[in-house]
């Protein structure tokens, strides 16, 4: 498994003009193109604590804030807390029998901090009780959020309600016999012009803060006093605790774990999932799990001879089938321009202006349009996969003839009786295959003119033959089988001197 | 659990990035979730980049997309996609950044709608006030803007390259000349020793720095370990002298306090005795202990000079916002996406793929309706 860790040698273009391994990519089965975690839609699937695997639904972990109720983290070294016992005396001193009392209180054992150095109590239970601490100034703020919530919402009704006057949907007579609204109350004594009921419905504006002339005096003891590093916090700290960013160590309090979720990605084009993880923490299985190395073929570099400006070298790649069904790998030369037939669908340019994708998702298609506004998913946007800027500098010479690679089988590695696949190979291209594997021999060649320690990259289309299982229709029970290309760059390493 | 997801709608993101930190957070809340550094780490070469570091416009899209990411799904843990959002930024922002940052918000995450409120203007509604006016001190530079009766009063803009990344080159400068070895040091452990160990000192104390033999003891000095390994000896002198930068003039006799004075200068002589009585500082820079004292001492100082006078400003008073000064713009941000402006005013998606562009005060297309 030395690939996912290893310097990426052989990178596949994906749909979107990115280049990655063959393990950072998924294969969507029903839009049979290759994504990577760029392009895919990413959803957050359940929130769990990472220290206790306590899974939250969203709406609790919202409430909380996105943190777990029970598990603290260090607010020195951001390592997580355990909760330790310490005795104190026994509850009655006098009485032998009486037990000693357990009390608990937090301890780092990263960085020795705890909860008594900077005087918490410690508590009688075991989770949960700790001291939660407020915002100083939350009263104040929650006087001008709702002052302004109160004007913004009367500034909107009065905007209606002005929108309605101007409709004038019924005509007032009054106008037309002389008797006005405004001459009628004059008569009775009120002022001519009603007064504007904005200016009587107005909400009182949150009581504005006075500026003072006199500000925080200098800290004169900074000028005498010698500075203790150990005890002011830094900045990652005081950040830590965006509310108090406590500038000492001794207001430094035990935070709330931050939770963690579990993500599943979703193909932008066609919305199906290409990744869903299961909704244990504890698991680290999938429901879904499209991953590309299940379905393309794997490409790996076995060895390449010294390569030399203009030279021909030999090249063995090795190929792997993961899939259950015989498939024909097919060597085409690299073209950078192909969109790799994803024509029809529409597509969002830099320049071009964009209209949203009026299609709906597929399973949604038959119902209804009152259903359809209902469904809280629109479909995506669909990115113009950008251009690939990776630039090959050696030709790679073509082969005519295609390879054959069986399908694979599990039982295959324990099974001694030999080769059973009665495969016709161009022996100038295959030199040696075993079980879904086979070596292939190519012939590449590094341009002239190229300095001493340039990267070698090489680039071929490979085209394989992908066996579709999904049964598109219910009476075409025969597996789709098309052709896909994938677009491979292979990272040949460094060009030599001559000789 | 259909009661719950209303809830869930009114949950909208601020989302305030600076040059150095970026403050993120769900309006109606009193403090942001988090403030994080503003960088990302690049997946080829393994290496901490900050976003405001890009090269071009494609690098900067490919930054924004990974930094989003984190911030949705490591702290608001929700999929952005149809959810509103309100983003804190300068009037000064340039075009590149915020027409790059709708680009990803939109295409890329595809958000419903964007809310883009001016970070001047908005730290205001923490105080409740309509006219101050503002000095930002952040990383990069410091813009002073007035506001008056809630409108930024924008030909009166100062701006300067006064800002945490002065102090900090400035720092590396005065411990190279008593250490060796600093100029490998990270940022991260300069900053860490500003916000340490260095303050503002005293007007009075930073006049006898200039001369030939200063009458003055030096704070104490401090023995910064670095490592593990090394010390490095902070003197007295560096400590106090830091932050000098902002308040020393430059060739044009510019400083952080004539700043003040210039705007105020610029604005309409009925209003500047108000905004002089309403001062209010953001930004992280402003946080360094004594920085508000010095300040005030500075611009009295100023008003002596021929070419203040005719303001005749007796009194500076200064607003202190309910929150720690680095994240006020974007409370402020949070109290807009709190009301129903975001209703109103924001920026929907089917509005922005009309022209695949935002609304900008610069443009006179936005502003013909003025």
């Amino acid at each position: 498994m030395s690939y996912i860790v290893s310097p990426d040698v052989v990178k596949y273009a994906c749909t979107c003009g990115l280049l990655k391994p063959i393990s950072c990519l998924y294969f969507c089965r029903y839009c049979c193109e290759l994504r990577c975690g760029f392009c895919v839609c990413h959803e957050v699937d359940s929130h769990f604590c990472g220290k206790c695997c306590e899974n939250l639904p969203s709406s609790e972990a919202r409430l909380k804030k996105n943190r777990c109720g029970n598990c603290y983290i260090c607010p020195c070294c951001q390592q997580e807390l355990s909760t330790r016992i310490g005795s104190k005396g026994p509850s009655n001193p006098e009485d032998p029998k009486s037990t000693p009392k357990k009390m608990y209180y937090l301890s780092c054992l990263y960085c020795r901090w705890s909860s008594r150095d900077v005087g918490i109590p410690d508590q009688g239970a075991a989770t949960g009780g700790w001291p939660e601490r407020e915002n100083v100034h939350a009263n104040r703020l929650q006087e001008v959020i709702e002052g302004y919530k109160a004007f913004i919402t009367a500034q909107r009704q009065q905007k209606e309600r002005e929108k309605k006057k101007q409709r004038g949907k019924f005509i007032s007579y009054t106008d037309r016999t002389g008797v006005t609204a405004a001459a009628l109350r004059k008569r009775i004594g009120l002022p001519a012009e009603v007064p504007n009921t904005y200016y009587r419905n107005r909400p009182k504006p949150p009581e504005v803060a006075i500026a003072r002339e006199e500000v925080e005096d200098f800290p004169e003891d900074l000028l005498t006093k010698a500075l203790n590093l150990m005890e002011i916090t830094t900045i990652d700290q005081r950040l830590l605790q965006p509310d108090l960013q406590p500038t000492t160590v001794d207001k430094l309090f035990p935070i709330h774990k931050q939770l963690s979720i579990k993500r599943s990605l979703r193909c932008r084009s066609c919305e199906h999932n290409v990744s869903k993880p299961e909704y244990n923490p504890n698991s680290v299985k999938f429901k879904i799990q499209l991953f590309a190395y299940y379905h393309i073929p794997e490409v790996r570099i076995v060895t390449v001879e010294p390569l030399r400006a203009g030279k021909t070298a030999e090249l063995i790649l090795k190929f792997t089938n993961p899939t259950q069904h015989q498939t024909v790998i097919t060597f085409l030369p690299l073209d950078l321009t192909d969109k790799g037939g994803d024509g029809d669908r529409e597509v969002v340019g830099e320049t071009q202006s964009l209209n949203l994708p009026e299609k709906q998702p597929p399973s949604l298609g038959g119902q209804p349009s009152s259903l359809l506004s209902l469904s809280s998913r629109q479909p995506s946007i669909t990115i113009k996969p950008r251009p690939i800027r990776q630039a090959t500098n050696c030709s790679i010479a073509i082969p005519g003839s295609k390879v054959i690679l069986p399908p694979r089988d599990d039982a295959a590695e324990y099974d001694d009786s030999g080769e059973t696949h009665n495969i016709q190979d161009d022996t100038k291209l295959v030199v040696w295959r075993k079980s879904n594997k086979a070596f292939v021999k190519l012939a590449v060649t590094p341009d002239d003119g190229l300095e001493l320690n340039t990267e070698i990259v090489a680039g071929f289309t490979m085209q394989h033959i992908y066996t579709n299982t999904i049964a598109t229709t219910v009476e075409n029970k025969e597996p789709d089988r098309h052709d896909h290309n994938v677009r491979v760059f292979l990272s040949l390493g460094n060009l030599v001197g001559s000789e | 659990m259909p009661i719950y997801e209303t809830l869930s709608d009114r949950l909208t993101v601020v989302l305030d990035i600076g040059a150095a930190y970026t403050k993120f957070g769900f309006s109606g809340e009193y403090a942001p979730r988090c403030i994080i550094r503003s960088e990302v780490r690049c997946k080829k070469t393994n290496q901490v980049r900050r976003i405001f570091d890009f090269k071009d416009e494609q690098d900067l899209y490919d930054l924004l997309v990974d930094f989003i990411h984190t911030l949705y799904f490591k702290y608001a843990l929700f999929s952005p996609k149809d959810k509103p959002i309100v983003v804190v930024e300068s009037l000064l922002s340039p075009t590149l950044f915020r027409e790059t940052l709708a680009k990803v918000l939109f295409v890329h995450y595809e958000i419903s709608m964007m809310l883009i409120v001016p970070s001047h203007l908005v730290s205001l509604s923490t105080l409740g006030a309509e006219t101050a006016l503002v000095l930002d001190v952040g990383y990069i530079e410091a813009v002073a803007i007035p506001v008056c009766f809630g409108l930024p009063v924008i030909h009166a803009w100062q701006a300067l390259p006064l800002g945490a990344q002065a102090i900090h080159n400035n720092l590396r400068t005065l411990l190279s000349s008593e250490n060796t070895g600093i100029n490998q040091l990270p940022e991260t452990v300069i900053e860490d020793i500003k916000v340490r160990c260095c303050f503002v000192t005293k007007q009075k104390r930073a006049e006898q720095f200039n001369l030939a033999k200063p009458d003055i003891t030096f704070a104490p000095e401090v023995k910064y370990p670095i490592g593990g390994s090394d010390i490095i000896t902070i003197s007295g002198k560096v400590r106090e002298k830091v932050y000098e930068i902002l308040y020393d003039e430059d060739n044009d006799h510019l400083s952080l306090s004539t700043m003040i004075l210039d705007a105020i200068l610029k604005v309409d002589m009925h209003l500047r005795n108000q905004l002089a009585e309403n001062i209010l500082l953001i930004g992280g820079s402003v946080m360094a202990p004594g920085f508000k004292a010095r300040l005030k001492d500075e611009l009295h100082k100023q008003l002596k000079y021929e070419r203040y006078k005719k303001l005749r400003i007796k009194t500076f008073k200064f607003h202190s916002p309910p929150c720690k000064e680095n994240y006020a713009a974007w409370l402020g941000g949070g109290i807009y996406g709190a009301t129903e402006v975001l209703g109103m005013k924001a920026l929907t998606r089917e509005k922005y793929f009309l022209e695949n562009r935002l609304p900008d005060w610069p443009n006179m297309r936005d502003n013909r309706t003025l």
